[in-house]
């Protein structure tokens, strides 16, 4: 007898709640070096949620006849092949941007969130499930790479997919850009605020401390 | 007891999971679908791609030549079309082997490369065409502007220019960048108008003869340098590399011996 | 370019593949909260980046690469589109053979470090190296030094952050930094220091 799914939690659930990247750990990889602009968060964040729902479906369609001694592969196998699909539509179609992404698109075939999701969920449900699950997913992974590219590339450039916002000062402004904000550093503090700002407003997701001091049984010196 | 299903799709989809036979036939299959879908999609897309390349270079370098002070003009009288030629990298002549249709053809052959010696290799490409298409401008029977093509290693990948040398083959005309993997922001900024806007003007060769461009670490402090990028050092010593490489004997140097001697 | 030595140098610190390229995060995060756990995963990252990545340039060069085929009389064939799903399967094979023989010839070894071995084959960093290998040109030899550059670089950086980490099981963080949010602030500090090493700029 099939569960009922709530179709809504499945999506919205990984957009705050069970985001993948800052409360599962999941698919951070590729997520930080794509940030530097919103161009290409934009195009990373829609490829790997296309990757993610194709391949959700697609495993899902097959789940019950997979070998177990060969599953693993299986699963890599078609994320990889979606990858190439996807790689060389972007080369076709988007050849800037694709140059730019280098070889961090071909890194969605190792992204931990789609491998993840696929066996978590993907395997275990029926295509549509599967899909909405993939799709929330994506969103989610999506916000966080837009909030990112969005706030590095409005501080280290002062412009937004390229159009001005803050004028430069070279350019005759008032706004000079943070430097930093381009460098990798800035990505993980700016991903590690993110992930205490979330917290500190969802107390039930930290993580318990590891060692707790034994009580005081005498006055301190 | 059911009868036996004579249905071979179904009688493979009803074995378990963990017997042999299924297991090497779902793997046949998954890698023969797979591999139909990525072909399909490569064969399918790579005229795309490659008319799509074309199709910027040309926006490119007609962008490049009408964006430099004084060709406008002279791309006027010309009538806009530039002459072309492939050359022989070695001998500095045209080729009446190959020609532009063909040269794709050409290059995919191992055996029209030369490998570089690690010395002479300072744009970190490892082997070196031995066919070019330049580009020629001509204001009657003197040339006035020379369009050719350069590559090099930078930061974080290849980086393919056109570069335009006016007709004392030693002063920089102008530059573009047509493809590169360097970091956006950084690096990436060779692709600006700003940035090549520090190239016209610029000297290759000193009156002694060396080769003394380079992209400064900062403030371009000779007439034989551009200003740097901050933050992007080693895009700058690869572009260096790359215009030294090209520019010097390896490369295009016996084309501008030769168009020195008034062969062209 | 070809001077192997500033290779590993620049493999191992200016591009350093977690700090400074993003490369392996999932893996180097999780596994950074203990020490052992961060020298065990150093060391199977450097072996297994030392194998595989000379291991997919012959693979690529033999067979892949644009004119590989041109001893079988068909120089225009061009299979460079499928590197990926080589290269993935050439790492899975490799990550599975070495734990064999680990497990075979060297028990002890096995028990200690063998367990990090099937983690790699699905870690953006292995088949980052391979794709950097692809996208850089390099010969055999630079493959080897690169691999095994990488892999140190990894390495370094995760017994840092191990120790670190460590330490910190006794610090009184506040409750939505603990774990993941302390780990990413701490590596952007160290990512920090090793932005210093871009200024080592390769002689020309």
């Amino acid at each position: 007898m099939a569960e009922r799914v709530d179709f809504w939690a499945t999506l919205t659930d990984p957009l705050i709640r069970q985001n993948p990247v800052t409360l599962q750990i999941l698919g951070i990889c590729s997520a930080l070096a794509v940030t530097t602009s919103l161009a290409t968060a934009l195009t990373m964040s829609v490829s790997l949620t296309v990757v993610l729902t194709l391949s959700a479906v697609i495993i899902s369609l097959i789940r019950r006849h997979i070998p177990e001694s060969i599953r693993l592969i299986v699963q890599i196998i078609i994320v990889a092949s979606l990858v190439i699909v996807i790689d060389q539509i972007l080369q076709a179609y988007f050849a800037e941007i694709s140059r730019s992404l280098s070889i961090y698109v071909s890194l969605i075939t190792t992204n931990c969130l789609v491998l993840g999701r696929t066996e978590a969920y993907a395997r275990h449900h029926t295509p549509l499930p599967a899909a909405v699950d993939a799709i929330g997913n994506g969103l989610g992974y999506s916000m966080i790479l837009l909030l990112i590219g969005g706030i590095r590339e409005l501080f280290g450039r002062g412009a937004l997919f390229g159009w001005p916002v803050m004028p430069l000062a070279d350019a005759g402004g008032w706004f000079t850009p943070l430097g930093l904000m381009l460098l990798a550093p800035s990505a993980f503090f700016l991903l590690g605020g993110l992930v205490w700002a979330i917290r500190s407003l969802w107390p039930d997701k930290t993580e318990a401390p590891e060692h707790t001091p034994l009580p005081r049984t005498r006055p301190a010196e | 007891m059911a009868d036996p299903d004579w249905n071979p799709w179904r009688r493979l989809l009803a074995l378990p999971n963990e017997s042999r036979t299924k297991t090497i036939l779902v793997a046949f299959m998954v890698a023969s679908v797979c591999a139909l879908l990525v072909s399909g999609a490569t064969v399918l897309l790579r005229p795309i791609q490659d008319a799509n390349r074309a199709a910027e270079e040309q926006i490119r370098i007609e962008t490049l030549v009408s964006g430099i002070p004084g060709m406008a003009d002279l791309l006027a009288q010309a009538g806009g079309t530039l002459s072309t030629a492939v050359i022989d990298l070695a001998t500095g002549q045209a080729t009446t082997a190959v020609t532009p249709d063909t040269l794709a053809a050409a290059l995919a052959d191992t055996s029209n490369w030369t490998a570089l010696s690690s010395d002479a290799d300072i744009a970190g490409l490892g082997r070196r065409p031995n066919f070019a298409q330049v580009f020629l401008l001509r204001d009657g029977a003197d040339i006035s502007l020379v369009l050719l093509p350069i590559s090099g290693m930078g930061y974080g990948g290849r980086i393919d220019a056109f570069i335009a040398l006016r007709s004392d083959m030693n002063t920089i005309a102008g530059i573009t960048v047509t493809s590169h993997s360097e970091t956006p922001g950084l690096g990436g900024r060779i692709e600006e108008a700003a940035w090549q806007a520090g190239f016209p003007g610029t000297e290759l060769r000193d009156t002694a003869g060396d080769l003394r461009f380079a992209v400064a670490r900062a403030q371009a402090s000779s007439p034989y340098e551009v200003d740097g990028i901050t933050g992007a050092t080693r895009t700058g010593l690869g572009v260096t590399g790359m215009v030294r490489f090209w520019l010097g004997p390896d490369g295009y140097g016996p084309l501008i011996q030769a168009i020195e001697r008034g062969e062209f | 370019m070809t001077d192997l030595w500033s290779l590993f140098l620049s493999a191992a610190f200016v591009d350093n593949m977690p700090l400074t390229l993003f490369l392996g995060l999932c893996t180097f995060l999780a596994l950074s909260r203990r020490a052992e756990s961060a020298v065990g995963l150093g060391i199977a990252m450097t072996g297994v980046l030392g194998v595989t990545v000379p291991l997919n340039w012959l693979i690529y060069q033999g067979l892949l690469a644009p004119g590989a085929w041109a001893w079988a009389g068909m120089p225009a064939l061009d299979l460079s589109y499928l590197a990926l799903i080589a290269f993935i399967g050439v790492i899975a094979a490799t990550v599975q053979l070495l734990e064999m023989l680990l497990d075979r010839f060297f028990p002890a070894i096995h028990a200690a470090f063998g367990v990090f071995l099937p983690l790699l084959t699905v870690q953006c960093a292995i088949l980052a190296g391979s794709l950097f290998m692809v996208d850089r040109g390099y010969d055999f030899g630079e493959s080897v030094v690169f691999g095994l550059g990488s892999g140190v670089g990894f390495a370094l950086a995760v017994v840092m952050l191990g120790a670190i980490r460590t330490r910190l099981a006794y610090a009184d963080l506040p409750a939505g930094l603990r774990g993941l949010g302390i780990a990413f602030i701490l590596t952007g500090i160290m990512s920090l220091g090793f932005a210093s090493f871009a200024q080592m700029a390769m002689s020309q």
